[in-house]
């Protein structure tokens, strides 16, 4: 435990010392920050705003946003020699991966939590009218979801050394949970695609959260993909002892 | 060869054999668990898994051993079986989570939430019914969005409703025995004992794009079917309940059968001969222009039914013979009117104020707010009679129980014109003062006995209830559905209010000046400010 | 306090340490001399529980460094060939962190003082990108001792300084005897034999000699421990 917290205080710190993490924040809040505007120009023609469109932008921007935060987790630890250090204190494997993971999704929480700043925008420019419990169900959803998706991408990094096949690999996994949501429409076989589907992110995103239910089930699957994404990371970084 | 050898061999090749079965069987015993959940196929695996690692280890007890304590074996299988174990527990308590159904709505409108009028309707269900769903996996997303609203009502009948869903790709002729039309129809139907949906009780839901309204409506006529009956006199010469021409009534019959009514057919006359009564479980008889007039032990039997709390839908017509239905001197006629205010008068209705072709085509110029026909509105969807017939209500009421009334009526310019014989040789009305009743005439009426929960509606025409004339206007339908559904009194039943949807939700009004101030917050002070905190940090830590 | 017993390691057909044994001696400075090559690296990541033995065991304060690899690894402040650094941190963060992860009590204390002892406290707020690569050597040897291990193992802590501060860091490490078991690798024979009690010379995963760089010297009747090194590296060669 001690070892997590340790591992995340660094983590948390690095992120908000390193140019990086600002110009990612910079752009993902000017691309939310568009929609938003969209989002509401078009509730002036009567269309009421979707209290969901930032997660759901999310969902989509998390194929690429995830790899680009986990590649370097452990690729640039083994690159800077600091894994070699880390493996040989007493810390156990888990509190390494777990402590970095959590960095990562603190600093994914809190961009998110910027964007929830559209919702209170609207919530005043609608005379208080905006269904706020359907937009928070929506990010509760989608802040899961990105724990999820870093927890793939850390897969990624752990398997490969090098950071540019580790982003891609995370990358094209993450487009099929994202796009896997309509496997249906090419596997005619209905339960086949049922089953496939229901191993998908999205599916577990677009039509519960996204929709302003909260379902047990989702929360249960995003819970242990990322716990099952962790402890292969774990067994993967653990590896190195006996390989 | 030494036998010692033979057997060496056999043994280690037993144990390799062994190895390998095991290895195999234990992936598909995995796997198998993880698709289908504890089945046959995943249980036999995972005895074979067992026989087989067990074989290998009593055979080749070397061989088993050096591979399980070798470091790296052990290892990497540790973690590759202990990650396996982990996707087990993980999936199965995702599995066990989604069986309980555990939700939450969040949403400001309730959308995903039952209204009480359907749990009302939910709880009232006795056997098991099942939501049956037609989708093609190309709508497997749709069908998804629609399966977690028709969880709700599993869960909230305690699993007496359940769902299937078939692709009517792969089973074309049950589909078409269902009347499958469109990717995504969907049926409500009893469960039969061997567990398939019973077709003969099949209860379409319509859709209409509220999705819990349009559920719980299948439900309740599913519910309501079999348990409401409505008979259609045969006898006398009535109009025919399954005749499909012009002037036949199965139009409204087929109606009614797929709103969940039970239909039938019921002989008054030889009720009345062998001094029976009408089953018990009418709960209306429709009397759809009989030709002759009722004898006296017919109307006993109408009697003793009303007396029970039965329904009587009675429609007559200008008919020009003295036996005519009804006449205003008959049997049926008097009883009705001294035990319930209403009758019929020997008067064809004319109504030059508010007619289609010629003032005999009447139109219901006037509807008196009542509970009989709530929906009908004369000024977007009148009824249309043609030659009706004019009805009396009393004044007063004939019995203190009993409340009656009359709910269509002509113009201020309708009149009753007497003189029948005339109408019917040269089809000439002339209002005679003195002979004639002046308007407004009572083309329909009511009554009912509170007391006995009998219950009458009279309509004095009965070619509006024809094939030919419901599709003329729809306000002869409402007119029929709604005082068939007052005298079956299943709206009391059923009451269903609508979730209401999409209220509540902003739209955004703005003035230029302030959207473009926000527009300039949020797309550009936002981002900007962030990376120029970023920027500073940045500056001032790399100086140190 | 260090023992190793037929330690062996093979990376694919390579055997790059093979079946070496030693012992090193609680507050003992143990030198592993040897040519590049020589395997010193691999078979202190061994012995650091970085990577496993291929076979034979290795044991630090008793506690085998596969099977008790905690044990064994929370009693080594280790500084590897290469000074793992987090570039953007600064020097008193980076000290502190490790403290922390190794469970000192007071790590900002700590930090503080094993910088002073390497005379790095006046950069204390600088980020390590902007030390110098003395600084950084330093820095790396500070992480090693934050929190007062037993046993230090040392790859090659004075590779590329300048002669000033190989000088100051072979005296911190001389401090270290007595209260330390040290075990430090270097391809530098002079630096062997001025601060190690005791000499291991490995060539191609062999050990090849060990001793008292006096007794080697007498022994092998050579002047000083370049031409033992030299004797050793030939006969291998001819060999
Ligand atoms: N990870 C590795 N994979 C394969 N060979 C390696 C690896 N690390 C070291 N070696 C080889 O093992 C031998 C010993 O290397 P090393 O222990 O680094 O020597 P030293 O530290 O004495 O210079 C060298 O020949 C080197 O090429
Ligand atoms: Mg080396």
């Amino acid at each position: 435990m001690n070892g997590v917290r340790t591992i995340f205080g660094r983590e948390i710190a690095s992120y908000f010392t390193s140019l990086f993490a600002y110009l990612i924040a910079a752009a993902v809040l000017l691309i939310t920050g568009i929609l938003f505007i969209n989002n509401i120009g078009r509730s002036q023609d009567q269309v009421a705003p979707n209290p969901a469109a930032i997660p759901d932008f999310f969902a989509f921007a998390l194929i690429f946003f995830a790899p680009l935060l986990t590649m370097r987790l452990l690729a640039e630890e083994r690159r800077e020699g600091t894994l070699e250090l880390l493996l040989t204190s007493p810390t156990s494997d888990s509190s390494i991966v777990i402590g970095k993971f959590a960095g990562a999704w603190a600093y994914y929480t809190i961009i998110l939590a910027i964007t929830f700043v559209y919702q209170v925008i609207l919530l005043n420019i609608s005379q208080g009218q905006t269904d706020l419990a359907h937009a928070l169900c929506a990010y509760i959803g989608i802040w899961l979801y990105g724990g999820a998706c870093l927890a793939v991408g850390m897969v990624f990094s752990a398997a490969t050394d090098n950071q540019i096949v580790a982003a891609f690999l995370a990358s094209a996994a993450l487009f099929l949970l994202w796009i896997g949501d309509r496997v249906g429409e090419v596997i005619p076989n209905i339960n086949v695609a049922r089953f496939i589907r229901e191993l998908t992110l999205q599916s577990h995103y677009a039509s519960s959260f996204a929709v302003g239910l909260l379902r047990a089930e989702d929360i249960v699957f995003f819970a242990g993909i990322i716990a099952v994404m962790l402890f292969i990371t774990i067994r993967l970084v653990e590896s190195n002892r006996w390989r | 060869m030494k036998p010692n050898d033979t057997i060496t061999i056999t043994r280690s090749r037993v144990g390799k054999f062994g190895s390998f079965v095991g290895g195999v069987a234990l992936l598909v015993g995995i796997l198998a668990l993880l698709w289908t959940g504890i089945s046959t196929l995943s249980l036999i695996s995972i005895a074979l898994a067992a026989v087989g690692i067990a074989a290998w280890a009593i055979f080749a007890p070397k061989d088993f051993s050096g591979f399980i304590t070798g470091r790296q074996a052990r290892q990497s299988l540790t973690a590759f079986f202990s990650t396996l174990i982990l996707i087990g527990i993980v999936a199965m308590a995702f599995l066990y989570v989604r069986e309980r159904v555990i939700t939450f709505d969040m949403t400001q409108s309730s959308a995903f939430t039952l209204s009480r009028e359907t749990l009302d309707v939910l709880r009232r269900l006795a056997r098991p019914v099942q939501i049956t769903g037609f989708y093609t996996s190309r709508s497997l997303a749709a069908r998804e969005i629609d399966d977690q609203f028709f969880r709700l009502y599993e869960s909230a009948s305690n699993d007496l409703i359940t769902r299937r869903y078939l692709d009517p790709d792969e089973v074309p002729a049950l589909a078409q025995r269902f009347g499958v039309i469109q990717d995504g129809d969907l049926f409500v139907s009893y469960l039969s004992e061997d567990g398939t949906a019973d077709p003969n009780a099949l209860s379409r839901v319509f859709r209409s794009g509220r999705q819990e309204r349009d559920m719980t409506e299948a439900i309740m006529r599913l519910l309501i079917a079999g348990s409401v009956t409505v008979y259609f006199d045969e006898s006398h010469g009535t109009r025919g309940a399954l005749d499909g021409t012009q002037v036949g009534l199965s139009g409204i019959h087929n109606g009614m059968q797929e709103s969940g009514l039970v239909t039938a057919g019921l002989n008054v006359t030889s009720i009345a001969d062998t001094g029976g009564d009408i089953p018990i479980d009418a709960r209306a008889v429709i009397l759809p222009r009989p030709l002759v007039d009722f004898t006296e032990g017919e109307v006993s039997v109408l009697d003793r039914y009303l007396q029970r709390g039965g329904a009587l839908f009675i429609m007559t017509d200008v008919v020009f013979t003295q036996d005519a239905f009804l006449r205003e001197t008959g049997v049926l006629n008097n009883y009705l009117w001294s035990n319930y205010g209403l009758r019929a008068l020997d008067a064809a209705v004319v109504d030059p104020g508010a007619s289609t072709e010629t003032p005999l085509d009447i139109l219901s110029y006037a509807v008196v707010s009542n509970t009989v026909t709530p929906r009908l509105d004369p000024s977007t969807a009148p009824a249309v009679f043609s030659l009706a017939r004019a009805l009396e209500v009393s004044s007063s009421s004939p019995r203190p129980s009993v409340a009656n009334g009359r709910f269509i009526m002509t113009s201020e310019l309708g009149f009753a014109e007497r003189n029948l014989e005339l109408l019917g040789s040269t089809n000439t009305y002339v209002f005679d003062d003195g002979i004639d009743t002046p308007g407004p005439i009572t083309v329909a009426a009511w009554a009912e006995d509170l007391e006995t929960g009998a219950r009458i509606v009279l309509i004095g025409d009965s070619d509006f209830a024809s094939n030919g004339q419901v599709v003329l206007s729809n306000g002869n339908g409402i007119l029929i559905t709604d005082a068939i559904t007052w005298l079956t009194s299943i709206d009391d039943e059923v009451t269903f209010a609508p979730v209401t949807t999409g209220i509540g939700l902003p739209l955004v009004a703005m003035d230029d000046a302030s959207a473009q101030i926000l527009t300039f917050t949020v797309v550009v002070l936002i981002p900007l400010s962030v990376l120029i905190i970023g920027i500073a940090i940045w500056a001032r830590r790399s100086r140190a | 306090m260090i023992e190793v017993k037929d330690l062996s390691k093979r990376y694919g057909d390579r055997l790059a340490v093979n079946a070496i044994s030693f012992k090193a001696q609680p507050g003992e400075i143990v030198g592993l001399l040897g040519p590049n090559g020589a395997g010193k690296t691999t078979t202190m990541r061994m012995l650091t529980g970085f990577m496993p033995p291929t076979s034979g065991s290795a044991a630090i304060g008793g506690f085998d460094v596969v099977e008790d690899s905690f044990e064994a690894r929370s009693r080594v402040g280790y500084l590897p060939e290469r000074v793992p650094l987090y570039p953007d941190m600064t020097t008193e963060g980076y000290v502190t962190f490790w403290a922390k992860l190794r469970g000192v009590r007071q790590p900002a204390q700590a930090a503080r003082a094993v910088l002073e002892r390497l005379h790095l406290d006046d950069r204390s707020k600088t980020l390590v990108r902007n030390l110098s690569k003395g600084m950084r050597q330093r820095l790396g040897l500070a992480q090693a001792l934050v929190h007062n291990p037993p046993v230090i193992i040392l790859d090659e802590p004075t590779i590329g300084i300048d002669p000033q501060q190989v000088i100051e860091v072979r005296e911190t490490i001389a401090a270290l005897r007595q209260s330390h078991t040290v075990l430090i690798s270097t391809h530098i024979l002079s630096e062997a034999e001025q601060i190690c009690d005791r000499v291991i010379i490995i060539n191609q995963g062999k050990i090849v000699a060990q001793g008292k760089p006096g007794d080697l010297r007498k022994k092998l009747n050579a002047a000083n421990l370049e031409s033992v090194f030299l004797q050793m590296v030939n006969k291998d060669k001819r060999a």
